[in-house]
């Protein structure tokens, strides 16, 4: 087994002989999805095996299929897969926190999809909701606000100047 | 012979079960379980397509148990 010059030799290692080289990677910066997903991208040029190294690591195995590899070879798909793994698991991340808003756009757009409500749907449905209280009119629109009063709801003064007229 | 080792964690029997299923006309197959793995034996005729074959055996293994977890998720 050799160590990697670029990688601590804690995290990665080859096996010259197999033609093989290992990546142990932290379960909880890792999940398995994450280490699924970047095993993927390499099943095309190597043999790829995933295994528990110990209750918080896995070991992520790559034998490239074309016999007769070196070291330094060896070390580019091991590099390449840490960082495709890193990628994925990234990914993985963002797809973790970003879910309930996906899910909340996406239960809207199919609500929306469904159409206008049936006759029954909207008999059932309670409008007796009452409008949260607005003591400082915030929530008025400016037309409601300053619209000018039509002439019949102005109280008639005692002088009318077209009378005297 | 070549002896594969997969993590009952990690792969689906199922998954192992098919992979071994659809590689079985190139040699034999033996499966024996394991409290925390799968194991499976495999002789060909040449080490060279034991190597093969048992490589593409675990490709294969690893893609459905991927699969599985992705339905189920």
């Amino acid at each position: 087994m050799t160590a990697s010059p670029t990688i601590p030799e804690a995290l990665a290692g080859a096996d010259l002989e197999a033609g093989s080289v290992h990546l142990l990677v932290r379960q909880e910066l890792y999940p398995l999805d994450a280490v699924f997903a970047a095993a993927f991208t390499f099943i095309k040029d190597c043999w790829v095996l995933v295994d528990r190294a110990d209750a918080e690591r896995w070991k992520i195995v790559l034998t490239p299929k074309a016999a007769g590899r070196g070291a330094d070879e060896l070390q580019g798909w091991i590099g390449s897969y840490a960082n495709e793994l890193l990628s994925c698991a990234y990914r993985h991340r963002l797809a973790k926190e970003n879910r309930a808003t996906v899910e909340a756009v996406t239960t809207q757009a199919l609500a929306g999809a469904l159409g206008p409500p049936t006759l029954d749907e909207l008999e059932d449905f309670d409008f007796s909701n009452e409008a949260f209280e607005d003591p400082l009119g915030i929530a008025q629109s400016w037309e409601e606000k300053y619209a000018k009063k039509p002439k019949a709801e102005v109280a008639p003064t005692d002088e009318d100047p077209g009378e005297g007229a | 012979m070549i002896e594969l080792r997969f993590h009952r964690e990690i792969y689906a029997g199922e998954a192992v079960d098919e992979a071994v299923k659809r590689f079985a006309g190139f040699g034999a197959f033996e499966l024996v379980e394991e409290p925390s793995h799968w194991l499976v034996r495999f002789t060909a005729k040449t080490s060279a397509r034991e190597r093969q074959v048992a490589g593409e055996v675990g490709n294969y293994a690893l893609g459905a148990s991927a699969e599985r977890r992705k339905g189920a998720a």
